[in-house]
This record gives structure tokens, sequence and C-alpha cells, in this order.
């Protein structure tokens, strides 16, 4: 209960200052006028950053525990083209990678769906990082318990399922929440391929309404819609997972 | 049970072993002994299969060790249990049995059920191994191995992490274990022990086998490494 009212008390402080910044900038502020003719636009937007996040959070997850296994090779040369790709995507600005995948590399393959490029491009930025996460927490567990696995005989599927991602679940809920958040906020820059998400919807909406900052505070607070909740939920995860 | 190890050498950053040549058959009970850093662990390891030697090969009953269907017919106690520590004393037993021996999940839960009750631990087979006691994950591991019904059991220093009450108690376990008709090789430093349970010896030194014979040899050892080392154990 204590704590509770304490983050209650925290919500509300941060709340009151938002409000008080807003409201001493421009006593008119509202964001009536945004809701009432592009609502739906907005929702869409929201709905739509929604899926795409969903996809490339599930597309990362799969693409980087394919290259964490490329990474754990035998052969030499699937690792180092992991650790190439990886330093590559490190020094690539997501907004260079979104916009080469749908102009550049998705043509020349002779894919024009800008969309899938768009998501396909932020899936393929995030896996490295989703790769680390793999990487640091498998290697909590230790040889020995390897060593067991093989002479039970579990099978490589069977050893993730039953023994190595329930250990570790726990250490592996917050930095994969860092990641989503990334995707989530990252999802933005699909808007320079005109698709149809949440800043691009209030871009439209900001444009006709000319109400530009009242705009940027709707979509702050959309985003944290979207990365509270989920937020919240790893850190239910985690709990349920503590042994 | 037959043992065949031919030109065998292993290292890690440094040879444990080297050019090991060793022949034997007819005996049930097989104790590895010697100090710390002189390769038995090692030699365990891999006649246990669970490593492959640098050079060499080994055969246990005719059967190179590293084959998939010898792993299916041994067991394995490690020195600290070694047990999946999210699962319950009863679930680490049921998990492989059902997942890789093929069982119903009930007939899985009976025979884990079965095996602890045997090391007597039927009142702590529902807890995780960090709330019982060493000595009892101890016993669990040893419940474990032999659930698989394996012809053959490797135990690594299986009192080594424990107090003398509680190796008591496990090398207890083990000794009620014997009547079993199984085959055991196993590393210990209690000789006491090895008097009891074992009939074969073989004492390592620096990666070689010094001396090895039936388990009286320890009586009358002959070599000056092996009277040192007994002096030191007792």
């Amino acid at each position: 209960m204590k704590k509770f009212s304490n983050y209650f008390l925290a919500i509300g402080t941060f709340v009151s200052l938002v409000l008080y910044v807003i409201f001493v900038r421009d006593a008119n502020f509202t964001l009536a006028p945004l809701f009432e003719d592009y609502g739906d636009l907005i929702w869409k937007g929201l709905l739509n950053t929604l899926y795409v996040s969903l996809i490339s959070l599930i597309g990362s997850l799969i693409f980087g525990f394919l290259l964490y296994l490329l990474s754990i090779s035998k052969f030499m040369y699937f690792r180092a083209l992991v650790d190439v790709f990886t330093e590559v995507i490190y020094g690539t600005p997501l907004l260079v990678m979104i916009v080469l995948m749908a102009f550049l590399v998705g043509p020349a393959f002779g894919n024009y769906n800008r969309g899938f490029l768009g998501i396909f491009g932020l899936i393929l930025y995030i896996s490295p990082y989703m790769k680390n996460v793999y990487q640091s927490s498998f290697s909590s567990i230790p040889k020995d318990q390897y060593m067991a696995m093989d002479l039970f005989g579990f099978s490589s599927w069977q050893r993730y399922q039953y023994i190595i991602i329930p250990q570790v679940i726990k250490v592996l809920m917050p930095p994969l929440m860092n990641n989503f958040s990334l995707i989530v906020k990252g999802s933005a820059l699909l808007y320079t391929l005109a698709y149809a998400e949440l800043y691009y919807a209030i871009n439209i909406a900001q444009s006709r309404t000319f109400l530009f900052v009242e705009g940027y505070v709707l979509l702050w607070v959309l985003y944290l819609v979207i990365t509270i909740p989920l937020s919240q939920l790893t850190k239910w995860i985690e709990k349920r997972f503590q042994t | 049970m037959k043992i065949q190890i031919e030109h065998v050498t292993h290292q890690y950053d440094v040879e444990v072993l080297k050019g090991l040549t060793f022949q034997l058959d007819g005996y049930h009970s097989i104790a590895v002994i010697g100090a710390s850093g002189s390769g038995k662990s090692t030699l365990l390891r891999l006649l246990s299969g669970l490593e492959k030697p640098s050079q060499g090969s080994i055969h246990i009953d005719d059967m190179n060790v590293r084959e998939e269907a010898y792993r299916k017919q041994i067991g394995f106690v490690f020195q600290n249990h070694n047990l999946f520590p999210h699962l319950t004393l009863a679930r680490n037993i049921s998990l492989i049995l059902e997942k890789t021996r093929g069982y119903q999940k009930a007939k899985a839960n009976a025979i884990a059920e079965e095996y602890l009750t045997m090391v007597r631990l039927q009142d702590q087979m529902h807890k995780l191994p960090k709330n019982v006691s060493g000595g009892q994950a101890q016993r669990a591991s040893i419940a474990r191995a032999f659930s698989l019904d394996p012809e053959l059991v490797f135990l690594d220093e299986p009192t080594a992490s424990l107090d003398p009450v509680l190796a008591y108690e496990v090398l207890q376990t083990v000794k009620e274990l014997k009547g079993s008709g199984k085959n055991f090789i196993f590393v210990t430093h209690v000789l006491s022990f090895v008097r009891d349970f074992a009939d074969y010896v073989i004492f390592m030194d620096q990666g070689q086998m010094i001396e090895h014979g039936p388990v009286q040899m320890l009586d009358n050892p002959e070599t000056k490494a092996l009277k040192n080392y007994m002096s030191f154990i007792r």
C-alpha cells in the first residue's frame, strides 16, 4: 500500500510538472481538434504502430536467435559473419537502414512493398541487439549443466525449452523490454516510407490543424501508453519466474 | 565390465593425460584415486564419454564411449549434484524420463517417486534443489542417475563438497545400491569407502596410472607415490 501511494505521488509530481510547463507556455492548450477531425486516423496509426512493433518484436526475437546460433557455430566463417553484421548495424542509423531497405535493397530483389521492406529493415536492425540478449543470458548457465544435458540426451530444442529458457527468462526480461521500446520508438521512422503508423498519422493531423506542439504532446503520450503497460508486463513475468 | 583404453592423450591448456593404454575385464566396481590434478576426474569424464579425448579411443564392453547408444546406458553423479536448479527434485528426474526416454508423464512421475523414496527423500521431492541440504541434493542426483536404469554408473567425487556427516549419508546411500547389479566407476578421496565398495583400484599421478590392481593392493602399496598419497588421506 505504501509502495502504491508513493508511486501515485511520483506520477502526480511528474504529470503536474508537464501540465505546468504546457499551460504556462499556452493557456489555451487543447488536443480537442486533433481528436475531433483526426481521431480515426490517429487511432488507425496507433493500431498500425502496435502491429508493426509486434511483428518486429517476434521477427527480431527469431532472427536474433538465428544470429545467436550462428555466433556459436563450429564454423568460424559464420561467427565472423555475425560479427561483421553486428558491427555494421551498430554504426548504421535506423533511418538510413529503413530508407536503403525500401529504396535500394528491396528493389534490387524485385520487391517494391515499402511497408514490408521497412518492417524487415527494422527487424534486421534490432536482431543483433536481440542476439546480445540471448548471448548474455545463456552464458549464465554453467558448463556443467550443458554437460548434464549432453549426458541425458536432450535434443537442442528441448534444452532451450525445458532447461535454458526457464532459467534465464528472469535475466532476459529487462534487456528484452529495452529492445522492445527501441522497436516501438524506431517504428516512427517508417513514416519516411509513407507507412501509416502513429507518427505519420499525427503528422497529417498536425499539418492540417497547425497544432504542431499539441501533436507532439499527443504522440509522446500515446507512445507511453504503449510502452508503460509492456514494461509492467515484463516486470510481472520477471517476478513470476523468480526462483 | 570390459574396459579398453588405447593411446589416450587429453589436454586442456596443459596435458592432463599422456599416452594412456589400459585393459581390464571382469571387475564391477572400479575406484580411481589420486591427488588433485592427477587427471583422475578427466579420466572419469573420458570414460563416461562426456568429453572426447584429444587422441586415442576408449571402448567399454566393446562400445565406443562416444556413441549415442553408450550414453543411454550410463548414469553420472556429478561432484556438486548438478541438478537443474529451476526444477524440483522429482521433476529433475521425471523430465529426463519423459523427454529423452519416452515415458508417459504419470509413469515418469511414479519412477521419480520410487527412486527418491529409495534414497529416503520422499518428503523432499517437491522442493527445489536450493531448498534442501547439499547431502540431500546429492542423494537426489544419485536417484536421478539410477532412475535411468543404467548399466554403468559414474560417480565423480560425490562427497567432495559435503561436510563429513552429509558425506557419510551419501556414501551410505551408494553402498545400499551396491547390490543393484550395476557396474561402478568412481573417483573419491575417502579410502574407507574404496575398501568397502571397490573391487579394483587405479591410482593416478601426473596423468599416468602409477599403480593399479584388485582392491587388496591398498594393503601393500608398491610405489612411493601411492604410499605418500595414502599417508595423507585417511
